[in-house]
């Protein structure tokens, strides 16, 4: 009797934890998405409480809009440039920074983790700085080697413009991931080293052998967060820098979907973009985890 | 203790429960009522030959909510016609509703058939196109045959540029008449010895004069292409359609044949020639229209497409010295009449809107001599109402475009609004060509795809 009442009181006590947290989760993700998904069945300019349900005529459009398949390219470009070049320059700096012995790690830290701080719209801005042909940096700078100044437009290429797009959203990437390898880093047991140095393992073996798969777990989040921010988030650089122009070579999935629903007025076919978005962001993870999936090492 | 804790966090979830329902429920009310909107309709559309009498001697009453917009033009004159208007309708209560994000934030009164009874559509978000596709517009045009302002005058006949209409039918009436065109330093011209240039041959000349004394010619905005769009293709091609403009507003129809006529080649080449001869600053293709702006006041540019607020809107930045040339187009032939397009900005009355009576004698009030230089004076742009403002404190260089505008020697082309699909599909087609990347048959059919799939 007393048992029973101590457990109901215990699950009336975590229900009332749980079931807030739930009922936001449903109002405030479960319930947009699936009105997001109601919306993606409609003619709809988003504009007036004109609907017409056209069923799934706004998924067949997007099979055949070639916008849409070059933005998903986009998307996976970044993800994959983000990806390579994110986890390899915060790895390489975690691993500098906490095995090699630097005296002002702490500084060199901070400095990396600066960008972080940086809001991406500012970034987005700072960098159309640098690539402004004609006061940016980057031209000023390679003018110092040349006779004539350099005047190249490095937003305005005909095609593969995207690639431009990737060195400011890596710059702005790397320092969180580096604090997040930096702290893994630093919980695995000085022994470990001492013990492979002994047998004879260089940096790199020790690297190799001791480092990664005791980071591996946090490598795999890194990755994951990675490619889950940029199939969701590259909108806002995008949107910044070119507006997915010029000719839509930089367009991404969010930018597309931007377009779409307010400046073209077709909220539904914007709404059913961003159900693909989701779909695709869902599949890519579970691809992901199959792919990274890797024993546990445990440290005991 | 242990039950009060307990108590208190199921009440904070019940509330929080509560809430988030109730907002789930008013949402649902909305849509629910929206279709009753049109049921106020009738009683609107029996009082309208009320509202069609010239001296407003109907008392008018109840609320009356004007949505205004806040951008270049500013809003002192719509805080004057609002008051204005107010103390001559003593027992109306009007509401107010301006700003520069008041197109978002009334959108969803859009949604839900709530609208505001009278709106000012400029700005991102409004697209009067769309609005009239979607039927959020009162038909006007029975009204306006005989509508007539608060001096008795005919509405139809002050006006300087006629409304756009939609298969014949007028929705919006332009309120702003704002002229595209091509802009250059007068000072600089003159101590560098280059001539002004009238149509496109001397354009060309004194381009190659630039070119070779080390300014780069042209610059235009690729990240916004409807400027160069706006100010110099749409009046190459009336120029090439021996300055019929019909053929614009063809386009805007989505007829197909109208941008496979040869006057939109012919224009479009024209941009080639430009480009070819390389007179387009390579920077345009990558920048905003204030990086193209300020290239142009740094001299390192000559000619910029760009709009009648441009001295306005830069202001703060205009060198010492710098002195604007102007001419709507410069791609006429030589001897050939000058092409202005048109930006306007129009005001229409919400079809789901409760006061339409009142809506159109604002109207009445709004188009009359007096706003007119009203509007020049406060908001610094031309107005669409015919009038004299040269005696009014509007700046000199509105009375200037007011004076090109109404000039028998121009040809200005009314307000044009395209379809947003097709009008983004023009946009980049002419960014692809300014860099080469396409052919101006590439560019025909490019856009002609999108107007097919945008008819069906």
């Amino acid at each position: 009797m007393n048992s029973r009442t101590e457990k109901r009181q215990r699950n009336l006590f975590i229900a009332s934890f749980i079931l807030p947290t739930l009922l936001f989760f449903g109002v405030f993700t479960i319930y947009p998405v699936v009105q997001g998904l109601y919306y993606s069945f409609f003619d709809w300019s988003g504009m007036s409480n004109k609907k017409t349900f056209i069923g799934f005529d706004n998924f067949k459009d997007m099979f055949h809009d070639p916008i849409v398949w070059r933005a998903i390219g986009n998307d996976y470009f970044l993800v994959a440039g983000k990806v390579i070049g994110i986890m390899a320059i915060a790895t390489f700096f975690a691993v500098a920074l906490t095995r090699f012995g630097f005296k002002m790690t702490g500084f060199f830290r901070s400095i990396f983790f600066i960008p972080n701080v940086i809001s991406v719209v500012v970034i987005g801005v700072l960098w159309n700085f640098i690539y402004n042909p004609q006061i940016g940096f980057l031209n000023a700078f390679l003018s110092l080697f040349t006779k004539e100044q350099v005047t190249i437009t490095w937003l305005g290429f005909t095609d593969h413009t995207i690639w431009m797009l990737l060195p400011p959203a890596v710059w702005a990437g790397i320092g969180f991931y580096m604090i997040l390898l930096i702290a893994a880093i630093q919980s695995i047991p000085a022994s470990y080293y001492e013990a492979a140095c002994i047998e004879g393992a260089g940096q790199w073996r020790q690297f190799r052998s001791v480092t990664v798969p005791l980071v591996w777990e946090q490598i795999k989040v890194s990755v994951l967060n990675i490619m889950m921010t940029t199939l969701n988030g590259s909108f806002v650089i995008v949107w910044i820098m070119t507006e997915g122009g010029p000719d839509n070579s930089t367009q991404v999935m969010g930018s597309y979907l931007y377009q779409m629903a307010f400046r073209q007025f077709h909220f539904g076919y914007g709404a059913s973009i961003g159900f693909i978005i989701l779909i695709l962001s869902l599949a890519t993870t579970i691809l992901l985890q199959r792919l990274m999936r890797h024993e546990a090492v445990e440290m005991s | 203790m242990v039950t009060k804790k307990k108590i208190a966090a199921i009440g904070i979830a019940a509330i929080l429960a509560a809430v988030s329902l109730s907002g789930c429920g008013s949402k649902k009310e909305e849509t629910v009522s929206s279709p009753s909107a049109p049921a106020s309709s009738p009683k609107a559309s029996a009082s309208e030959p009320a509202s069609q009498t010239p001296d407003n001697t109907v008392k008018l009453t109840g609320d009356f909510e004007v949505q205004y917009f806040v951008g270049g033009y500013g809003d002192k004159w719509w805080k004057q016609v609002i008051a204005d208007f107010q103390a001559a309708n003593p027992d109306l209560h009007v509401i107010e509703s301006g700003g520069p994000k008041i197109n978002d934030q009334m959108k969803p009164r859009w949604i839900g058939g709530n609208p505001p009874d009278f709106v000012y559509i400029d700005g991102a978000g409004l697209n009067d196109r769309q609005m009239v596709e979607d039927g959020q517009l009162e038909d006007l045009t029975d009204w306006l045959k005989d509508a007539k302002n608060v001096d008795g005058d005919l509405i139809l006949d002050i006006l300087a540029q006629p409304p756009q209409q939609y298969d014949g039918k007028i929705f919006n009436i332009p309120l702003v008449l704002n002229s595209w065109g091509i802009f250059w330093n007068k000072a600089l011209f003159k101590e560098k010895g280059w001539t002004e240039p009238t149509d496109f041959s001397s354009f060309l000349e004194v381009g190659e004069k630039i070119k070779a004394d080390g300014v780069t010619p042209f610059i235009h905005t690729g990240k916004y292409p409807y400027y160069i769009n706006g100010a110099f293709l749409y009046p190459a091609i009336v120029s090439a359609n021996n300055n019929d403009f019909s053929v614009l507003q063809d386009m805007a129809a989505n007829k197909v044949e109208a941008f496979e006529s040869p006057a939109v080649l012919a224009a479009l080449n024209k941009i080639v020639a430009m480009r070819d001869k390389g007179f387009i600053d390579k920077a345009s293709i990558q920048i905003n229209h204030t990086d193209s702006q300020m290239l142009f006041l740094q001299n390192k540019d000559a000619f910029i497409p760009n709009g009648l607020w441009l001295p306005n809107e830069m202001s703060k930045d205009v060198p010492q010295g710098f002195d604007f040339g102007f001419i709507p187009s410069i791609t006429q032939d030589a001897g050939g009449k000058v092409v202005a397009n048109t930006s306007t900005a129009t005001v229409a009355v919400a079809k789901n809107g409760k006061n339409k009576e009142a809506a159109k004698a604002f109207l009445q009030f709004v188009f009359s001599k007096a706003q007119a230089s009203q509007w020049a004076e406060l908001s610094g742009a031309p107005s669409n109402i015919k009038g004299d403002i040269s005696n009014s404190n509007a700046p000199n260089f509105v009375k200037d475009a007011a004076k090109f505008l109404t000039s028998p020697d121009t040809v200005v082309i009314p307000t044009i609004t395209y379809n947003a699909d097709v009008d983004k599909a023009m946009m980049d087609a002419t960014d692809a060509l300014t860099i080469n990347k396409i052919t101006p048959e590439e560019w025909v059919k490019r856009v002609t795809e999108v107007v097919k799939k945008v008819g069906k």
